[in-house]
């Protein structure tokens, strides 16, 4: 036997208690596992690049640009690469189910983030193969249970094509993987010239530009630079990080880090109450089991240590529970909800039960070290 | 300290605050036991035996006057110098065994071995030899809910011995078992006394367990008011 046995046995004295409690932690962490996965992949955020510039109207998002910026930021000598896309939100047969699309010229979104998104030369050349080609992400093509060669109708909730109508169709060509499991893949990729060509306004604009800057060149300088040559211009730019650019889109909805702090701290307040009270009756309890460690000539530290390490090992066994839970959903429903359980939000998670196991245990555990031998004796 | 001494109380004052009144429990209590010895001590409730044993192990302080046992003077020592003096130099027998209920009999035994440098293997020999001595072998895994009071006595006995301490303070070892199984745990006593040379000192509220010891003090009012050799 190891104290290591002896502060388990002591937790598992009341197997129902300590079973309600750990199940009680481990619903917790998959609670903040899950909406910590959620925050991480919020659609791509966690791989989105902070060196990847992307230029839009200063007046809002919804403005679009005109084709014409792209040459006078194409001739800036910090800029290595430059795309441009166009956004087509709509829909697949009920307006819940939405589709959204990036219309693009393929061969320059290949060298802007052609990495990022684990597009291929073989990706390209079969988009290239007809102007209704498109090339789908993994998440929305098992989302959406499509495959190459398939035809798709979207309808667009705004862009409206020449003849009125606003369905949009498109043939599957390719689906692309993206860099990792945290990279978005949940939109589609179509081809610039054939919406552009059929839209009914708002011809030969962009919604945004997107920049990679040069080796060596500080984004932000660089995007502080563009902002400045269209300063004075009709069209007005702000250029921010892809990164700052979906964190800002994503806030437009809620601010989804506020929401999940605000989700777990009462989450995690809840669960601190419940186990500092429950600790500090078990260790009540056994006041006798204290004293008679004491009489044995356990120190003082040794008993704080015991207590600190009861309720450890039982927020170790419901963290790992709740976080193996949370990671399985977000292996399972990841795809389609944006879940990524990075080992960010793994390191992050163990931090908390290490904290909190150490927060919970701290009151009773002092009360155990601190009270008296005959009065631990006389509370029997 | 005279060299036959092994443990001395010079001078001992101490009282408790009950409300606003404070209660004398000893005032100027003296006491000297050779090393070897087995005292039994006696007296009426409140005299002070449970305290003189508390303070005997380091668990209850003087509020004057000096406590010495072997080479310590527990009175000054700190808190974590008495825990470790404790594991090192003492063994107490409880009235109600409190042995740990979530631990099998080894288990018990072999919780004062913890704070010492040992192999697993070098604690369960030890626990073995010790639960042999107080006979218990083969009853090892069993939990102190399925043994009878003088099992778990012996069980307490086994805890308090095995890491070879050279002193015993029981606290009315007998107070809560039947008389063949008060017995049995007399006999162990004395021959822990006679055979392995442990000084035992034993409060009791029973004559026959006080019959046992080499000597009986008898405590009232805060004093020793008499001193006998058991026949």
């Amino acid at each position: 036997m190891t104290f290591l046995d002896l502060a388990r046995k002591n937790a598992w004295r009341k197997p129902l208690r300590t079973t309600l409690l750990i199940v009680c932690i481990a619903v917790a962490f998959l609670i903040h596992g899950l909406t910590a996965s959620l925050l991480a992949g919020s659609q791509g955020v966690s791989a989105a690049s902070d060196d990847i510039l992307g230029v839009m109207s200063a007046s809002g998002r919804g403005q679009p640009l005109p084709m014409a910026h792209r040459v006078r930021i194409a001739a800036d000598p910090d800029v290595a690469a430059v795309g441009y896309m166009t956004r087509l939100r709509g829909f697949v047969d009920v307006e819940k189910n939405v589709v959204p699309i990036s219309a693009v010229d393929p061969a320059l979104l290949m060298e802007t983030n052609g990495r990022e998104l684990g597009l291929t030369p073989d990706l390209l050349e079969a988009i290239g193969q007809g102007r209704d080609r498109v090339l789908v992400g993994r998440a929305l093509a098992e989302a959406e249970g499509w495959s190459v060669g398939q035809n798709i109708t979207v309808t667009a909730f705004q862009v409206a094509k020449q003849d009125g109508g606003r369905d949009w169709r498109f043939v599957i060509a390719g689906i692309f993987e993206g860099e990792s499991a945290s990279t978005d893949t949940y939109f589609t990729i179509a081809r610039y010239d054939y919406v552009n060509a059929a839209r009914a306004k708002d011809k030969d604009t962009v919604d945004a530009f997107i920049i990679k800057p040069r080796d060596g060149i500080s984004p932000g300088v660089l995007a502080a630079h563009i902002d400045a040559l269209f300063a004075n211009s009709a069209a007005p730019t702000r250029t921010q990080s892809e990164k700052q650019f979906l964190e800002a889109f994503l806030r437009q909805y809620a601010d989804i880090g506020l929401i999940v702090d605000l989700v777990t701290g009462a989450a995690f307040i809840t669960l601190l109450m419940i186990v500092i009270n429950t600790m500090v009756f078990a260790v009540r309890e056994r006041s006798f089991v204290i004293a008679v460690l004491k009489t044995l000539g356990i120190s003082r530290m040794t008993i704080l240590t015991l207590v600190l390490g009861e309720t450890l090992f039982m927020f170790i066994i419901g963290g790992a529970i709740g976080l193996a839970l949370a990671r399985a959903g977000a292996i399972f429903a990841g795809p389609s909800l944006g879940l990524v359980f990075s080992p960010v939000v793994l390191l992050h998670a163990t931090a908390i039960v290490l904290v909190l196991g150490l927060a919970t245990g701290l009151v009773p555990a002092v009360n155990a070290m601190r009270t008296p031998i005959m009065k631990a004796f006389r509370a029997r | 300290m005279t060299p036959a001494a092994y443990i001395e109380l010079k001078e001992v004052r101490k009282a408790y605050r009950i409300g606003k009144e404070d209660i004398s429990i000893f005032s100027g209590l003296d006491l000297a036991i050779p090393q070897g010895d087995f005292i039994a001590i006696m007296g009426p409730s409140g005299s002070g035996k449970s305290t003189l044993l508390n303070m005997l192990a380091g668990i209850d302080r003087p509020d004057a006057g000096s406590v010495s046992i072997g080479d310590h003077r527990l009175d000054g020592m700190g808190e974590r110098a008495l825990s470790s003096w404790r594991a090192h130099n003492i063994g107490i027998v409880f009235q109600f065994y409190n042995l740990l209920p979530m631990l099998t009999a080894a288990e018990n035994v072999e919780l004062p071995l913890l704070l010492k440098p040992l192999s697993a293997k070098e604690r369960r020999d030890r626990v073995g030899k010790v639960l042999d001595l107080v006979g218990l072998a083969g009853r090892e895994k069993q939990r102190p809910s399925s043994m009878s009071g003088g099992q778990q006595q012996r069980v307490g006995i086994a805890r308090a011995i095995v890491s070879d301490p050279g002193l015993l303070l029981c606290d009315e070892p007998t107070g809560d078992l039947d008389r063949v199984s008060a017995d049995d745990v007399l006999q162990m006593l004395n021959f822990l006394n006679r055979e392995l040379g442990k000084t035992i000192i034993m409060v009791t509220h029973d004559p026959r367990a006080a019959g046992s010891a080499r000597r009986t003090l008898h405590l009232d009012k805060g004093q020793f008011i008499e001193a006998e050799k058991a026949a």
